[in-house]
């Protein structure tokens, strides 16, 4: 919910550019050779997969998280504000004598996937109208995005907070708060994506060569969205993470029982300079997923630009 | 140019009403009434029915609209639930704490955002650990900065105070920093700048690297310019080609991220403001928030979604006036 | 690359491996200039960049001296080096590419390698002026144009002065005005007082005409030399075209693959090279007098690895006269005798000048007048019926709303009125201006834009090949892919299909392997044969061809021309070839339709138009055009006689 980086992904990168007339054209141009591992050194994409593969073992943690948490999040399974590294309590545990481990492995899973519910639900909303509006261009466009633009003017995580809100609390309002805030940055990326490729002599050439309206947009243009999607909503998992975690320490998002970082934080805050592990772990998990999201994020753009 | 400002004024005044609009709807879908906020919880069902009358709830919403628009046009946004005072009166008293923390806090993000960009552009030595730092930073929720620094500052080092804006919170103006060096007070002031330096700092992180980032992608765009190798070639200082060719002509996005990032501060705030308690319009909404205090979560919307199209209008404005190509 | 061969411009890194040669007199470089000493002297110049990671050398041991008040052109091909140099007698390389440099540079009494900064941009604030190639990206933007030339003078006396002295209109009232609110011209005019300011010593004009149209071109050069004249200063003219250096330069070098070729005084290079690069140059340039019957000449592609080519003569690989010797050593400059040139080949000197006879024809035009390729329908001939028309445009309009913001929009008229046939099977050139509206009427033609008014009739189908053959392919798609779209969308069953595909390519000159790449790792000159190949695999009635060859070096550019009309010539497709030089168009066009302002202003047979324009419009255009016998720019002395000019 604090000020969140919004990056566009590769805009401007689409396809490989004739590098004639750049400043020192005296480098001999590549013939047949591949252009893989152009970008990055074969040791940086290495660093780059791991990275990427991180993004995969979150999603799989947050998948097995039932089976992974040792004990049962919501009862209560010893003393209370037991230190980390406690017996049979690795995190320690609560106020409420709750296992702090399991709670932060339940509460991931609920963060995890909210936002990438969240991600999701802008980029095929946000994206089909995007493709919509950058591909048919004229009225439709310029409805499409007017309505966009409305949305894009006001204040989204403001906004958020009303709809939130004014619905009561429940993890599905504060999803629907946040997705309808959120569609309108992936239809302004794709289509200006798709406008940008559209434009571009390839796709009339496409044309002149007998390809139908439907093969141009899948064939010619989408290929070249995609990339630029694919990083831009998984650099965006960490804004949203954050802002659900932000929500949620409002007391916006599930109710009191089940365990939500940004609620358990909130709830132990009392105990900051008593036992300050306790609401600073459930922050710091806020801070290590949107960490994971923001390099495998930054990692699959190095590897998509470095196969153009 | 006049029509850009005309298009430009005409469209935030859409947007206001759009914003309104949204408020209204979300209001009549919100849970709680605010006819019993006005009689209070022990009222008759007869008493009731006769504020829901006087406010006019009774009503088709068309009317109720505009009914709604005409009272928050004449300051009255309706009775909070919560402190049963009007919620204008609550949003005036609250108000100059949130704009002394978003403005010092958003000045912060600036020279922070300067200093990352100009460090990365021109690749300043030992400067790589700022930067780092940052990013690192900006990955974290508000809150978690916030805690950070007061277990750290506060708990630990006892440096900074833990929250609150500090013993005087009777300033004339609202604005402490501000009464204070008006009065020539520099003890208050310095108090007033402890209390202010951790949760502007919390709030500061994350726009600085939005900020940071674009101008610095700016800048090192503008740097490959081919008017860049001509200034080089005039053989002018290269502070010179920094200041008048490369940074003037990397502004452009920067200014919009900028204006974007105002208005997501306006949301962090409510966060950083609950975690010092700060006595501000965001503490004042996140007291509301679990009470359903909906006519408050309303009127702090509209007040901060105002303030932030109206921002981003005048940010437009400038980037027209400061780029000739756009006013021939 | 390790950190310690890392360092910044202007500073050198002696012990390189490459010895470079000796240092010449100044005497066998720098001739007849009086005797003052050089502006600038160049010394076993090398210099290495990195790109992407990848170090590769761009020069290799370049000596040149430029004289007072002389102008040098330095002429090469993309990749020979030629900007590089100039970005190193500046002193401005840029600092990303991490050179590494060895040898000396001294321009205007500075060392320009191991000279401080200070010293660097004093010496560039006053000695030296540099025009750089695009006008429309070199100058800043929001800065006014007074701003921007006393930015350095301080003096805006001084400022309306010189913009005066290159003939910018209304110099006092320019002052205030932004770059974009400028046409070409007067942007690289305004180029030209900046390079003027603290009245430099030596100008470096880095390809200053090439974005600019052949008419505006010629006024620059017309200027230089004034300038020269004026000013007294010295000019190195960098550009790829032999022609345009022929038309203000007092010498000549040429560069290939980092290393002078050949340097002598321009007259002497231009009509007796001794170098078979040179030579191979100046046969390959499509001029007004090349033959329109037969192939056009071209010099062969380069398609060994260039570190198996820099071991020798990097030029061996595509020498006709090689040796055994040049692949594996590289010859040293040696002087022809009584001709003030320098050559570094191992062939004498008069082989070289039996090709260069062989394939050059006696400048001069007319020389040959025939139609071209096989397919020539009978020329002339206005009473046609119309179905022996496959394109018939009446009436043509396209007119533009260029909106900018929320100023009042402009109205652009691209079209006007035009009225054209295209007979079936015939080849037509349109030639014109930038903004002549030449592009516009192929894409209408093409069905890519929409008239305004008027009527387009196509009979058949057409294909258009671009511009820019990099972006019209699409890039995340195989050559086979593409190829295969075309056929599918014909309905070509698939095993006539492959055939096809297997045929186009061995038309183009291509492998069968190219199926399988993709555009981004092809050269500029294959990606253009196979967007080619993607028009003519299924052939169409028309071939729309819209300046295919403008971004492609001379010699490929030939090899492309080749192949449209052979294609022509095989497929009986009738051309249309749209084109900004007259040349080009004289060559590919049996009629030649000239475009000016988006009217139609002269056609007629290719012959015609060339010999006996009748248009003022065309004959500007023709007179613009440079050749390489009518020095129409140079001065008749030489060097500046006098150095201390007036204003």
């Amino acid at each position: 919910m604090s000020g969140t980086t919004r990056t566009t992904g590769m805009t401007g990168a689409a396809g490989a550019v004739d590098t004639a007339g750049a400043p020192l054209s005296a480098v001999p141009r590549r013939r047949f050779a591949l252009p893989v591992g152009e970008r990055l050194r074969p040791a940086g994409r290495n660093v780059s997969r791991v990275l990427v593969a991180l993004l995969v073992l979150t999603t799989l943690v947050a998948l097995l998280a039932p089976v992974l948490a040792p004990d049962n999040p919501i009862q209560p399974v010893g003393d209370l504000n037991l230190p980390p590294l406690s017996a049979h309590h690795l995190l320690g545990t609560d106020n409420l004598g709750r296992d702090l481990l399991s709670r932060t492995l339940i509460g991931l899973r609920a963060s995890w996937f909210s936002a990438l519910a969240v991600v999701a639900v802008g980029l095929l909303a946000g994206g089909l109208l995007g493709v919509v509006a950058g591909a048919f261009g004229g009225w439709v466009d310029a409805l499409l995005m007017r309505f966009t633009d409305l949305f894009l003017a006001l204040p989204g995580a403001l906004v958020a907070i009303a709809v939130n809100a004014a619905l009561g609390p429940g993890l599905l309002h504060t999803l629907i708060g946040v997705s309808v805030v959120w569609w309108p940055y992936y239809a302004r990326i794709i289509r200006a994506e798709v406008r940008g490729l559209a434009s571009r002599p390839h796709v009339e050439a496409a044309r002149l060569a007998g390809a139908g309206r439907l093969r141009l947009i899948g064939r010619h243009i989408l290929p070249g969205v995609v990339p630029t999607a694919l990083v831009t909503a998984s650099l965006d998992i960490g804004n949203v993470v954050v802002l659900l975690a932000g929500l949620s320490f409002l007391g916006l998002g599930q109710s009191a029982p089940a365990p939500e970082l940004g609620a358990d934080v909130q709830n132990s805050l009392y105990l900051l300079l008593g036992q300050w592990w306790i609401p600073i772990i459930p922050a710091l998990t806020v801070m290590l997923l949107s960490l994971i999201a923001n390099l495998g994020g930054d990692a699959l753009r190095n590897l998509l630009e470095g196969d153009r | 140019m006049i029509r850009f400002v005309l298009w430009r004024t005409g469209a935030a005044a859409v947007l206001l009403v759009v914003l309104s609009a949204l408020v209204f709807v979300l209001q009549q879908i919100s849970p709680g009434d605010p006819a019993r906020a006005y009689v209070g919880g022990n009222a008759s069902p007869a008493a009731v029915a006769a504020a829901h009358h006087r406010l006019g709830l009774d009503r088709p919403w068309p009317q109720r609209y505009v009914r709604y628009l005409w009272h928050a046009l004449h300051g009255d946004l309706g009775i909070s639930l919560r402190t049963h005072r009007p919620v204008t009166t609550d949003l005036g008293q609250f108000l100059p704490a949130t704009a002394e923390l978003v403005l010092f806090s958003f000045v912060l993000a600036l020279l922070l955002a300067l200093l990352f960009a100009l460090s990365g552009a021109l690749r300043w030595p030992g400067t790589g650990l700022y930067r780092g730092v940052l990013l690192l930073a900006g990955t974290a929720p508000a809150f978690l900065l916030g805690l950070g620094g007061i277990v750290l500052f506060y708990g630990h080092l006892h440096w900074l105070p833990e929250a609150g804006r500090g013993v005087d919170t009777s300033s004339p103006t609202g604005f402490v920093l501000l009464d204070s060096l008006l009065h020539g007070d520099t003890g208050a002031f310095t108090d007033g700048l402890r209390h202010l330096l951790l949760p502007g700092l919390a709030l500061a992180v994350a726009p600085a690297i939005s900020i940071g980032r674009i101008l610095r992608a700016g800048l090192e765009r503008t740097f490959g310019a081919d008017y860049v190798r001509t200034a080089r070639s005039k053989g002018i200082r290269e502070v010179q080609v920094l200041w008048r060719h490369v940074v003037r002509n990397s502004l452009d996005a920067t200014l919009s991220m900028a204006g974007l990032q105002l208005g997501f501060m306006f949301a962090g705030v409510v966060i950083v403001e609950n975690v010092f308690t700060w006595p501000g319009i965001g503490y004042y909404l996140a007291q509301s928030i679990p009470q359903s205090d909906f006519p408050a979560i309303a009127g702090v919307t509209l007040l901060l979604g105002g303030v932030y199209i109206v921002v981003n209008a005048v940010v437009d404005v400038l980037q027209a006036v400061a780029d000739p190509r756009l006013t021939v | 690359m390790s950190a310690h061969d890392l360092p910044t411009p202007g500073t050198a890194r002696a012990p390189g491996p490459e010895p470079g040669a000796a240092s010449r007199s100044g005497s066998a470089t720098a001739p007849a200039a009086g005797t003052a000493g050089p502006v600038a002297s160049v010394r076993g110049l090398s210099v290495s960049l990195q790109r992407q990671g990848v170090r590769s050398p761009v020069l290799r041991g370049v000596d040149l001296d430029i004289a007072p008040g002389e102008i040098v052109g330095l002429v090469g091909e993309s990749g020979s080096g030629k900007s590089v140099l100039a970005m190193t007698m500046l002193g401005l390389l840029p600092r990303s590419a991490r050179p590494v440099i060895t040898g000396s540079v001294h321009a205007a009494g500075t060392d320009m390698l191991h000279g401080t900064p200070a010293q660097l941009r004093a010496v560039r604030r006053s000695r030296l002026g540099v025009i750089f190639q695009d006008p429309m990206t070199s100058l800043n933007p929001t800065m006014r144009i007074g701003r921007q030339i006393t930015e350095v003078t301080g003096d805006s006396g001084e400022a309306v002065t010189l913009l005066g002295a290159v003939r910018v209109p209304e110099p006092a009232r320019r002052m205030r005005a932004f770059p974009h609110e400028l046409s070409g011209g007067l942007r690289q005019r305004v180029m030209a007082a900046i390079a003027l300011t603290g009245r430099p010593r030596l100008i470096v004009a880095d390809e200053p005409t090439t974005a600019l149209d052949v008419t505006v071109q010629a006024q620059l050069l017309a200027l230089l030399a004034d300038l020269r004249r004026e000013f007294g200063c010295s000019v190195l003219f960098i550009t790829h075209d032999l022609a345009v250096a022929a038309q203000i330069t007092d010498r000549i070098a040429v560069l290939y693959q980092g290393r002078v070729a050949e340097i002598g005084p321009s007259a002497q290079l231009l009509h007796h090279p001794t170098h078979p690069y040179t030579a191979g140059l100046l046969g390959s340039r499509l001029s007004l007098s090349t033959p329109r019957t037969g192939a056009l000449p071209t010099l062969p592609a380069d398609g060994v690895p260039v570190a198996e080519r820099l071991r020798g003569c990097a030029y061996h690989t595509r020498c006709p006269l090689v040796l055994d010797r040049c692949a594996s050593q590289q010859p040293p400059a040696t002087p022809v005798e009584g001709t003030g040139v320098l050559r570094a080949c191992w062939r004498d000197s008069t082989a070289v000048r039996d090709i260069h006879r062989a394939v050059v024809p006696a400048e001069g035009l007319a020389a040959h007048a025939g139609p071209l390729g096989a397919v020539h329908p009978s020329p002339g001939g206005s009473g046609k019926p119309a179905a022996d028309l496959a394109v018939e445009v009446r009436a043509l309009g396209c007119r533009f709303h260029s909106r900018s913001g929320f100023e009042p929009r402009h109205t652009v008229d691209a079209l006007q009125g035009v009225d054209l046939d295209v007979r079936a099977g015939e080849a037509l050139s349109i030639v014109g201006e930038s903004g002549s509206g030449k592009s516009t009427l192929l894409r209408v033609i093409a069905g890519l834009t929409r008239p305004t008014a008027g009527t387009v009739v196509l009979r058949g189908t057409a294909q258009m090949v671009f511009q820019d053959a990099g972006s019209s392919l699409t890039p995340w798609l195989t050559v086979g892919a593409l190829l295969r779209e075309r056929l599918r969308a014909a309905k070509v069953p698939p095993a006539e299909a492959a055939r096809r595909t297997e045929e186009v390519l061995a038309a183009m000159g291509l492998p069968a392997s190219v199926l399988k790449v993709r555009p981004g790792e092809l050269s500029g000159g294959q990606r253009q044969r196979v967007a080619l190949a993607r028009a003519v695999v299924v052939p169409p009635t028309v071939l729309l061809c819209d300046e295919p060859t403008s971004a492609l070096d001379a010699s490929l550019a030939a090899s492309v021309l080749n192949l449209i009309r052979e294609m022509r010539r095989e497929l009986a497709m009738t051309v249309v070839f749209v084109t900004h030089d007259l040349a080009v168009a004289r060559l590919m066009g049996d009629r030649i339709a000239v475009m000016a302002q988006g009217r139609l202003v002269e056609q007629g047979d290719a012959h015609d138009i060339v010999t006996a324009p009748a248009d003022p419009r065309t004959r500007a255009l023709l007179d613009a055009v440079p050749r390489i016998d009518v020095p129409a720019a140079r001065p008749a002395t030489g060097p500046a006689d006098r150095p201390e000019a007036a204003r």
